[in-house]
Order: C-alpha cells, then structure tokens, then sequence
C-alpha cells in the first residue's frame, strides 16, 4: 500500500500533470461558466487532447474538467438565474435572490468552499471504498432506480418555494414535456405533430436556459424603465460590485467556518452525494436537489438559503468522484462523462475491471490523488472566476440584458447545433414568466424534464419485467425500502399542508417557533 | 504510440497541423503540452486552404457524445481534419434512435461539407415507418466498422452453450427475460431474428426495453434479466472478469479479438447480424466534390491509425470502399425489411404498457394537482402585484422575443455574426443605450462570442448563405 502510493504520488511530480490540471480547471471554469455547455460537452471537446498525454495526465484532466465546470455553473446560476449545468437548478432561485441583495461574493463562496470539501470527501471515500462501494450497484435493478428518480422528484417538489400544490404542477408539467418524442421504451412517435425536431423530445437544455435565463430577462424587460432604470443599475451595481470584488481569502475562511458551523449537514450532503453518484444513471443533479431536499425547511431566511446552497454544492461535488466506481470496477459507464472515460482508458490498452485495483494500482491511487489536486486547484481559479464575473454586476442592466439574450440564444443553440432548440428556449422563456405570474416555481418543471425519460423507461422496464404486475415494483427489499421513503416523504409533506391550512385559518395563534416561520414566509 | 500515427500518414499529405503534432509528440513534459493545448486552440488557423474544402466541414452523429459511435465521429473527424486543413466539426443530432440526426443529414445542402455518421439503425427505421429517410438520401463513402451481436448470461446461469440456452427458453415455465437496447433496436432484431431462424415464436423471450448496452449489463448482473445481447466489445470487462458467460457470436466467423468464442453458425444456428457505422454525405453532392472526399475518408479509414483506433477501442474494423458500401446498404436494407416487418418482431412490440399509459398517469395527476391548487388559491398572494404592467415594459419584452424570433428566421441566411449583432443592436437601442455605444458593444459581443464558441469551443455557428457562395 505504502509504496503503491509513493509510486502514485511520483507520477504526480510530473510537471506535465500539473500543467494539464491547471488547463483543464481553466477550461473547466469557462465551460461551466457558459450556460448551455454542459461538462459532458466540454470532455467530448477534451478527448481528442488525451490521445497525445500519458494515462495519468489525461485522467487527471478529464476530473479536473468536470470538477471546475460543476463549481462554474454556479456562477451564472447566483448572478443571472441561469444554471450552467443542470447539478445548479436546485438552488438557482436562493443564489440568485442573495445576489439581488447584494450578497453574490457570500453566495458564491460558500459554493466554492462546499464544492471544493465535497470534492475532497468523494476522493477520500473513492480511495478507501472505491472497490467496496461498487457492490452497491448491483442492488439496483430497474425497479430500485425507479424509486430513487421518484424520490430525487419528490424533493424536488418538497424543496421548492411556495406551495407543494405548485410545484407539483410544475413537476407534472416537465414530465408531461418528457413524453413528447420517439420514446427510447416504445417503437412509437409521442405528440410530435409531425415534426422531424421533436422526435427528438425537448431537450432539458434549452428548456432549462429558457425557463431560467429567458423569462428572467423578459421579467427584467417588463419593469424595465429607460431613464429611471439607468439611475437605478448605477446605484444597485455599486452595491453589488463591493460584495463580489470582496471575495478574496477571508471570506473563504468565514465560508469555511460557516459551512462547518453545520458539520453533521455536511456529512449528511456528502455521503448523499457520494450514494447517488455511484448509481449509474444518477448524478449531480440529482444529487443535489436531494441533498437540499434533506436540508431541514427553516424558512426564506438568508441563512437558509445560504444551507441549501451548502447543502446541494457539497453533494453534487462529493458524487463527482463516485461516478468513476462503477466505470472502473465493471467497466459499466454511469453516465456520458464515465463513458468517455472508459473510452480513454481502452485507447491506453488499460482494461477496467474488478482487478483494476491489483492490476494498475499506481494508476488508480495516481488517479484518486489527481481527484485532490483537481480540487485544491479549484480554490485559486475558483476565486479568481468568481472575480472576474464581477463585472457582470458592473454592467447596467440596460446593457447586460441584450448580453444574455444573446447567450441564451447561443447557449441553446450550442448543445445539439439546431435552430429549433433556439425556438424552443424562445418559448420556455414565455412559459417562465406566465409560471411567474402564477408562482409556481420552475426548477421542478426542469427537473421532470430532465428525469422523465429514465422515470418513464423504468416504469415500463418494470412493468414488463414483471409482465404487468404492479407488485414488481416493490418485490425487492431495497425497492421496497426506497418506496417506503418516499411514502413517508410524502406523508410528512401532506401532513404539513393540513397543519398549515389549519394555521392559515387561525393566523394568530403562536405556532411553535421555526415552523411558525415557514408558515408566514411561505404564504408570501 | 503517438508516433507512430503520424509516421503512418504519407509525408506529402502532411499538413502544417500534423507536423506541429508529430513534434508534439516527440517532445517531452510542458512543451508537450504547451504545444498539445496550442494545437486544440489554433486548429482553424493552422493548415493550408485548398480549392475544396475551403471552409469547415460538420460531422453529423446521430448518437450522443460518449457513446461509441461519437468517439469513431471524433476519430474520423481528427484524422480529416489533419488531411484537409479545416475544422471538421462534430455534432451529435440526437434523439428518436438516430431519426433526428439522419433528418438533418438528408436536409442539409449537397454542398459536401456535411458528413453524415451513418449507422445500422438508417436501414431499420424506415421499416418502423419513424422516417422517410433511408439510405437512398445518402451517397456511401466508406464502411468504417462492424460490430457483430453476440449473447451474454451471468456466469452462474446453467446454460453453458447456445443449445442450452435454447431448450432453457423452450422449457421455460415463464419467458426468460432479455435486453441490450431498446424495442425494435439492433440487438431487438438480432435476438427477434435468431428466435425466428430456430422456429420459435416470438413471445418465447420477453424483451424488456433497456436504454443501451451498459444498462443492460447492470440489469443482468442485478439479476433482472437473463440474457443480454450486444457486442463483444461493450462487454469486455464483465467478460475478463469471468462475471458474464458468452454463448456465441452472430458473425460469419470468429472474432480476431475475442478468438475463444464460437459463432452461431458453429453452433447450427443459421443466423448473423451486425451493427455497423459508415460515412456518407447527403444525396447530390457534385461529383469532384464526391471523389475528393471519397478518397481522403477511404485513405484516413484504411491507415494505420485508424485501425489501431478502432482495435484500442475493441471495435471491429471492417473497411469497406464507396464502390461495396453502396451495394452493403441496399442489402442491408433489403435484410431489414425481412426482418422488421416480420412477426418476430412485430409480435413482440406488444408491450406490458403501451405507449399512453404513463402520459395519461401524469396527464391525470396534473389535473389532480391544479384542481388543488386552484381550489387554495386563495390562501396565497398572487405574485401580480409584484409585476405592474407599462406599455413600454410591454414593448421591450416584445422586442426580446420579436428579435430572437428574427434570429431564428435569418440566421441561415445572413450567418451568426451579422445576426447577433443585429439583435444586440435593436435591443440596446431599445433599452436607451447611446446609438454609438451600442454600435461599438453589439460588434464586439457579436464578435467575441463567434470566437468563442466557434474559435475555442467548435460550434459549428451558421456562417449564412451570403458568404458561402
């Protein structure tokens, strides 16, 4: 063990690795950066780079990569509204409304100082567990990832600001946009009206930078004044430069302190984030609305806010490294980004395996310490991201909306190179802002979208599975477990409700403390 | 390894980007990076221009990024881009098992700067009626690789040959449960097939709809299936791992890589299918244009690298010239026809839930759950205080969608950069910013996000009409 990690570590003496890490947390950073650019995106981009670095350099950069690009959707996500990657949808609306107080710097360091520990956690669990933790994967049959998608949407649901009966709207509605297209369980075309496009479904993409991005800037738009407004941004962008350009080392200590005012939540989002991650077909993302879901409801204050935001960063950060499990031990990718990985692995002539761990020891204890450094990494460029959007609250709105229109136009264009996709973000963006008219929350509706797909497959993967019972979807202990939970979710969330109309009837009477504060922020 | 690439590629076809790699690679540490990134970063500027292609070239892959269809685009997309001195850019048109992107290939202008990554699934399609496109819309170029199909079951399963297997699925008391991809994909219609050369009906097996080889193998391993089908390659961990058995091979003869698995044909079943990825360019492209490309794709798949690739990787290479892939693709078409409207596997389509069973669940759950909300509407304030209507908040916002919907309609025409920086111009002069100023900002933005995301990034942005004569 102790010399496979001194031989680990001299591999990554190599000036090379280093130098490679440093690009790719650049390259990272912008990708992320750039709403509609996902990191799987951007490791596509990479690939062909790997065929020219050894093994280690071009792991290395690959983690690195998805690492800062995770950490980077967070930017756009506390400034404009926009998530960079889907893993930042969970808490778009909490970051950027203590951006909108002035407190972008606050809430973009604790993401970075949660993304980073999280980061951490996952590589450590990786290097001690990694071979024992792959078993888990094999619990979960179809019926089991049912349950975990119906419970990442449940929270979802439960998560959101305002009331359940909303965002369980929302959430209906993103599902009911997932069956649009040539169904991957079905051999036939769903509500397509005879468009070439649309057998393709509708992309979470465009869907998510419409719903976010477009309807904030059409929001914007709305209550745009031409001469009052230029006054205004002068005096809001003040506020907001001072905050942003602060984030320099001591608030990294303050967000170091504050998010480990809290050390079981954080343990709590870790280990969430590391259990999802080594799921194929579970990642971030859902990683993250679950990780806040579990995060205790204490009102709309900042601070709690301030705990999602920990909460959900922490956990889409620590599943990064656990996705790498069950690509390295079964050789079984668990999502775009561990395929491309298992791709370079075999241009390498290293074959993954369950003897991975014997047979390239160096190379996998080589790789887990890449993990750290990719995340030590972050720290340094994450701040200076974090800087160089300040700018972003510099710039008057009258001249920063345009800017967006244009990113979210590009953004959507981007992933899959189509026009349609630009029409289709055009149209979210209208529907986000009748959403917002209703108050009915829209990271649910992005979220269903997204699921959907995998949340209808493995219905009807079960169903035939069990040639047409319904008992197959909880003849399994671990289905059943998982089926228990999310009951139990959604009893306590009904049980709530009932106790809040009983409130609302009788609004003065003293409610027991905190919940007495999510009552009357709720209804707001 | 590195050199031995470029040493593989004839020395007059070099170009200044291939020599800047094959440096790169004998060089050692930080110049080898430097020069690595550089590479990445200068691609469109690096090579000479010839008369044809004198602008980037896009590879439409019908999968997504990741899979291994993607990384035979990238590959093949590299080594062209090193031959011909141009960007060639992938885009993975995805969805609707291949149809969205074969669509946008068939669409898009003979001019030969559009490839198309064609796969077995542009000769099955069409029979599903999902698509008019078939692969007479294409001209072949090369036959790039084969995989051929192939039956896993877990290694503790008491069938040890085909033969077992087969009197298992007969003396089943309930079917045995089988995947590797969705209904009606590949291996659907290898398994279909298989099924139907033996005489057996097509309900003998039940085929449970899983999303992709990988899935499948999980399914396997968790024991919710009993037999998988895909190829060799996809499987390869599982198999050295001795955690999957394979019971035989649906091609003519042994694989060269997996030289200890028996055919079916070994075995008397009379049966082989395989999946396949060619190139090919959309129906009309003029004919110097075809010969050009057709002789640069056939060199680049014949070379050495590619070969090593396509090993590395565990594909199959089975290079076939313009000259054989199109008299394949009409073979391959007339096999599909037999197999795809047959009633192996029209049988089967027949699902335990049908198409609208889980539209219609969420379809009555929404209605559930607005009756709800609409029913305690009043408890809550209406967000509508908060967003006062003014005339002139009304027109800017119809300005935003207004000018992104002109986007839409003229982008093709005029090309990205005057586009956007047409948008950018209207809405900030919409918005009351000085006419000279947002000269200067809707230039700049327009232009640095051209570079970007078409410079840095290699998003094919529309060029327009206008400029490409």
């Amino acid at each position: 063990m102790a010399e496979i990690l001194t031989a680990a570590a001299t591999t990554l003496a190599d000036p090379l690795v280093w130098g490679v890490v440093v690009a790719a947390a650049l390259y990272g950073v912008a990708i992320g950066s750039m709403p509609g650019l996902t990191a799987t995106m951007g490791v596509a981009l990479f690939v062909p780079v790997t065929f020219w670095l050894p093994p280690v350099p071009a792991l290395a950069g690959i983690a690195t990569m998805v690492a800062c690009a995770i950490f980077a959707g967070d930017i756009p996500t506390t400034l404009l509204r926009i998530p960079g990657t889907p893993a930042s949808a969970a808490y778009a609306a909490e970051a950027h409304e203590l951006a909108r107080q002035g407190q972008a710097g606050r809430a973009l360091g604790m993401a970075l100082v949660a993304s980073i520990t999280g980061g951490l956690f996952g590589a450590v669990v990786l290097m001690l567990l990694g071979s024992q933790l792959a078993g888990i994967a094999s619990w979960f049959s179809v019926a089991e990832y049912f349950w975990l998608y119906t419970l990442g949407l449940s929270c979802a649901v439960l998560v959101a600001p305002g009331r359940v009966s909303l965002s369980l709207v929302s959430l209906l509605l993103g599902l009911l946009c997932s069956t649009v297209g040539l169904s991957a369980v079905h051999a036939e075309p769903r509500f397509t009206l005879g468009i070439p496009e649309l057998l393709g479904g509708v992309g979470f993409i465009p869907a998510m930078v419409g719903l976010f991005g477009m309807s904030e800037v059409l929001r914007n738009a709305l209550a745009l004044r031409r001469r009052a407004g230029i006054a205004a941004d002068a005096a809001s962008g003040q506020a907001d430069v001072g905050s942003v350009v602060n984030t320099a080392p001591p608030v990294v200590s303050v967000s170091l302190q504050q998010l480990f005012s809290r050390p079981v939540a954080w343990l709590r989002s870790a280990v969430i984030g590391v259990f999802v991650g080594v799921l194929p077909g579970a990642g971030a993302d859902i990683a993250s609305w679950v990780a806040s879901a579990a995060s205790p409801r204490g009102g709309q204050s900042d601070d709690t806010k301030m705990h999602r935001i920990a909460d959900a960063c922490t956990a889409n950060s620590s599943s990064l490294a656990a996705a790498w499990i069950p690509a390295l031990v079964f050789g079984i990718p668990g999502d775009s980004v561990t395929a491309m990985v298992i791709g370079v692995l075999a241009m390498k002539n290293l074959d993954p395996g369950p003897d991975v761990f014997q047979k390239q020891a160096a190379l996998v204890y080589g790789l887990y310490l890449t993990f750290m450094l990719a995340n030590l990494v972050l720290l340094p460029i994450g701040l200076i991201a974090i800087r160089a959007a300040g700018f972003v609250m510099q710039t008057p709105q009258r001249i920063l909306l345009p800017l967006i229109v244009l990113l979210c136009v590009v953004g959507s264009f981007a992933i899959n190179g189509s026009l349609f996709d630009v029409g289709l973000m055009l149209m979210f963006g209208l529907v986000g802002v009748a959403c917002d008219r209703l108050s009915i929350p829209v990271g649910p509706m992005v979220l269903g979208i997204i699921l959907g797909g995998p949340l209808e497959e493995r219905f009807v993967q079960t169903l035939s599975g069990g040639r047409g019972s319904l008992l197959a979807f909880v003849e399994r202990p671990v289905a059943a477990g998982l089926a228990a939970v999310v009951g139990i979710a959604w009893l306590v969330a009904i049980a709530r409700l009932l106790r809040r109309g009983h409130t609302a009837k009788t609004p003065d009477e003293p409610g027991s403390g905190q919940e007495a504060t999510t009552e009357a922020n709720a209804s707001n | 390894m590195n050199t031995e690439y470029s040493q593989a590629v004839p020395a007059t076809r070099r170009t200044s980007r291939e020599q800047c790699l094959s440096r790169g690679a004998a060089v050692r540490g930080w110049q080898r990076l430097v020069l690595g990134v550089l590479c990445l970063f200068v691609l469109p500027g690096c090579g000479q221009q010839q008369s044809f292609p004198a602008r980037p070239i896009t590879l439409i892959c019908p999968w997504s990024a990741g899979g291994g269809t993607d990384r035979v685009s990238r590959q093949m997309a590299m080594q062209l881009e090193r031959r011909f001195g141009v960007p060639v850019n992938v885009i993975n048109a995805t969805g609707g098992s291949g149809v969205t992107g074969f669509t946008r290939g068939a669409r898009s202008r003979p001019d030969g700067y559009t490839l198309m990554m064609m796969t077995v699934e542009l000769s099955m399609l069409h029979w599903r009626e999902l698509t008019e496109i078939t692969h007479r819309d294409f001209a072949a170029l090369s036959l790039l690789n084969r995989d051929a199909a192939a039956l896993f079951v877990r290694e503790d399963a008491e069938y040890v040959s085909l033969a077992d297997l087969e009197t298992a699925i007969r003396e089943a008391p309930e079917p045995l449960k089988a995947s590797g991809t969705a209904q009606g994909g590949i291996w659907h219609a290898a398994v279909a097939g298989w099924l139907d050369s033996r005489g057996l009906p097509a309900d003998a097996v039940t085929w449970v709809s899983l999303n992709g080889s990988g899935p499948s193998l999980q399914e396997l391993m968790a024991g919710g299936l009993d037999i998988v089908c895909c190829a060799v390659a996809e499987a390869d961990a599982l198999l050295a791992s001795k955690r999957v058995r394979c019971l035989g091979v649906m091609a003519g003869q042994r694989l060269p890589t997996a030289a200890d698995i028996p055919t079916f044909r070994e075995q008397g079943a009379d049966w082989e299918m395989a999946g396949w990825r060619g190139l090919g360019v959309p129906a009309g492209v003029p004919e110097d244009r075809l010969q050009i490309l057709t002789d640069a794709v056939e060199a680049e798949a014949t070379s050495e690298e590619f070969r090593e690739f396509l090993s590395l990787a565990g594909f199959d290479h089975s290079f076939q010239p313009a000259t054989e892939f199109g008299p394949t693709l009409e073979a391959q078409d007339r096999l599909f026809e037999r197999v795809m409207t047959s009633d192996a596997l029209g049988g089967v389509a027949a699902d335990a839930a049908g198409g609208m069973v889980f539209p219609t669940v969420i379809g009555s759950l929404l209605l559930l759950a607005a009756a709800v909300a609409v029913s305690t509407r009043g408890a809550a304030v209406s967000n509508e205080a908060a967003l006062t209507m003014s005339r002139e908040g009304v027109l800017n916002a119809a300005a935003v969608v207004l000018s992104v919907a002109a986007f839409i309609a003229s982008v093709d025409l005029v090309g990205f950069l005057v586009a956007a920086t047409l948008v950018l111009l209207v809405l900030l002069l919409r918005f009351g910013t000085h006419p000279l100023k947002a000269g200067l900002i809707a230039l700049t933005a327009a232009g640095a996000v051209q570079l970007l995301f078409a410079g840095v990034l290699r998003v094919p942005l529309p060029r327009g009409l206008w400029f490409e004569g």
